[in-house]
């Protein structure tokens, strides 16, 4: 499968390293935006796809990277840079108790727990107005210059490969992590977490470990996206964005990293397409969804490896 | 104020917030127990039975045919939504089902904000209703008697069905071992659909009672959604007694906790249902950990 979907993934990736010169600035704006939301859908992956583990709270980990981010930059002055990445480990941190708290329960429970847990956090951000400012959220968060006098990532094309590289990045960590002996075990708990139990593994740790990855990652997710909007409001913390992602992962292909990028961006590509013809473009995708998880919970990167596969041996 | 006066004025507004809450909780927990799916439509059905009472009570001038009509119309569509689609989907893995409800929530909420628009509807509680009564002295809205006098009758009703009706003990031989009882020749697929039906029904009873005190509004399938959820897991999923306890517990914290603690009332529940997660697992009545 491997050698048949790499070919395509190179030309997909020139493409993505070429875009700044050929794209209109509003196309780039909507690029850049799907790779952001690419690599929170990614992010969920591995909780969802590897691990079985179905986050309805992921609206979590995006927001608090956005207001930890927003606020750094705002408030410190500090370069974008650092701000991006100690908003990433601060909401992997976070995480941990969240992993903790959200393992207590298995399998449905979970999900509420984690829907339970950001919603929380949507009402502290209401609340906590000193530091989230409240329903007007955090606006006019700057794209910071630095270190020593580094400003690339402050231009829209300097920012846009920034915004590929963690991409890109988060991707091989993920695909590094679901390769590794690690990665064997979340499998192991997907598919019978009571005899991975009693082959000795502790399940548990492992899934508060791949929450706080996924956390980290969302929540890197959520911190480029406050200095790419330049504001961070309490909707990307509301449970509707955690069901989008969700979306996202299935309508893609829960377990295979590339699909829930794809998701997302295909997702993009409706809310825009859709949106310009009819107000009830909601409706459709959720209808879109529904259709996805009856007829093809393999996603649209399931579909098209096995068309691919299937085309390899007839040839 | 007395504290008399206080304790009772709140307790029973605790009461009737609860009698709300059991109309999802109950139909949550009834769905679960029998076919181990969780609808995460239900706050969004909820919504859905306020919107189409609000219309009804419009149309007719009664808010007593919307009382009637939306559960049964809401209830109608339930079932026909089990028919079509959920059918489909019992040999699959549970998180599909949770999946396409929540497809379903978000189809239900875009349609609902499409046909109703975005604003808050007021609907009017009936005028026999309307007004207050004087308890110690303190003036007490009779909606909410009404709405605590409700929930009385709805539970004691649900729990008599369960246990003396025939489709009540067919309905708990199939929550019990689904293939036992598909064998004795119970239409397991018929049991599915009516209660799947039921649930959605109760989920918009508690939505048309809910709206004259909350107004019709958009918002109000995530909120409730999240306090069902709250009171299932608290109670033990699927059981029906475990959403009875469930539900005033939640109503009790969230009446006193705004009282109280203004500012941490949400965090409250969520403290509730942590501490009794990390108890049983499985919840006050549930059986699975």
């Amino acid at each position: 499968m491997r050698a048949v979907t790499r070919p395509i993934l190179i030309v997909v990736m020139l493409a993505l390293l070429l875009a700044p010169l050929g794209l209109p600035p509003f196309a780039m704006t909507l690029l850049t935006e799907a790779l952001i939301l690419g690599l929170f859908a990614m992010s969920l992956d591995l909780m969802v796809g590897y691990t079985r583990l179905i986050s309805f709270g992921h609206a979590a980990a995006y927001g608090m990277g956005a207001y930890a981010c927003g606020w750094m930059l705002l408030h410190t002055g500090m370069p974008l840079l650092f701000a991006v990445f100690a908003a990433a480990l601060l909401t992997g941190v976070i995480a941990i108790a969240v992993g903790w708290m959200c393992t207590l329960a298995t399998g449905i429970s979970f999900s509420m727990l984690t829907l339970a847990f950001a919603q929380l956090l949507y009402a502290i951000s209401f609340k906590w107005t000193s530091v989230t400012g409240g329903s007007d959220g955090l606006a006019g968060i700057p794209r910071t210059s630095g270190p020593l006098g580094f400003a690339a990532l402050s231009g829209k094309s300097g920012f846009y490969y920034f915004v590929l590289a963690c991409l890109v990045g988060g991707f091989l960590v993920c695909f590094a992590l679901v390769r590794s002996p690690f990665g064997a075990v979340l499998r192991g708990i997907r598919e019978n977490e009571a005899k991975t139990t009693a082959l000795g593994y502790n399940t548990r740790l492992y899934k508060i470990a791949v929450v706080a990855t996924s956390y980290a990652l969302g929540g890197l997710a959520g911190a480029l996206y406050a200095p790419f909007a330049g504001f961070a409001n309490t909707e990307l913390l509301f449970w509707l964005l955690s069901g989008q992602a969700l979306i996202m992962v299935i309508v893609g292909g829960a377990g295979t990293l590339v699909g829930p990028i794809l998701g997302a961006a295909f997702f993009m590509l409706m809310e825009h397409q859709l949106s310009s013809l009819t107000e009830a473009w909601a409706l459709y995708f959720g209808l879109i969804f529904i259709a996805f998880v009856l007829f093809a919970p393999q996603g649209i990167w399931g579909l098209a490896t096995a068309w691919l596969r299937r085309d390899a041996k007839a040839s | 104020m007395t504290t008399l006066a206080f304790l009772l004025t709140e307790s029973l507004n605790a009461l009737s917030q609860a009698a709300l809450l059991f109309f999802l909780g109950v139909g949550l927990t009834l769905i679960f127990g029998l076919m181990r799916i969780v609808n995460f439509a239900h706050g969004a059905l909820y919504m859905l039975g306020a919107f189409v009472g609000y219309s009804l009570a419009k149309g007719s001038g009664n808010f007593w045919v919307a009382l009637v009509g939306a559960p049964l119309l809401v209830g109608m569509f339930g079932a026909g939504f089990e028919l079509t689609v959920l059918r489909r989907l019992y040999r699959r893995d549970a998180h599909a089902f949770l999946m396409v409800t929540f497809g379903l929530a978000l189809v239900v909420g875009e349609a609902v904000r499409l046909i109703w628009g975005p604003d808050a509807l007021q609907v009017a509680p009936p005028s026999a209703l309307a007004g207050v009564v004087f308890l110690l002295d303190e003036p007490f809205p009779v909606y909410r008697l009404f709405l605590v006098a409700t929930g009385i009758v709805v539970a004691v009703a649900i729990w008599q069905f369960l246990e003396r009706s025939k489709l009540g003990l067919l309905i708990r031989a199939t929550s019990q071992n689904a293939d036992m009882a598909s064998a004795l020749g119970v239409d397991v697929k018929r049991i599915r659909s009516s209660v799947f039906g039921i649930g959605c029904a109760l989920a918009a009873l508690g939505g048309v009672l809910a709206a004259p005190l909350v107004t019709a509004s958009n918002g109000m399938a995530a909120t409730v959604i999240i306090d069902a959820f709250v009171i299932v897991i608290i109670g033990g999923m699927g059981s029906f007694l475990g959403s009875l306890i469930g539900a005033l517990l939640v109503g009790f914290v969230q009446v006193f906790g705004n009282y109280y603690l203004p500012d941490l009332a949400l965090a409250f529940m969520y403290l509730v249902m942590l501490a009794v997660l990390v108890v049983r697992p499985g919840g006050l009545l549930g059986k699975e950990t």
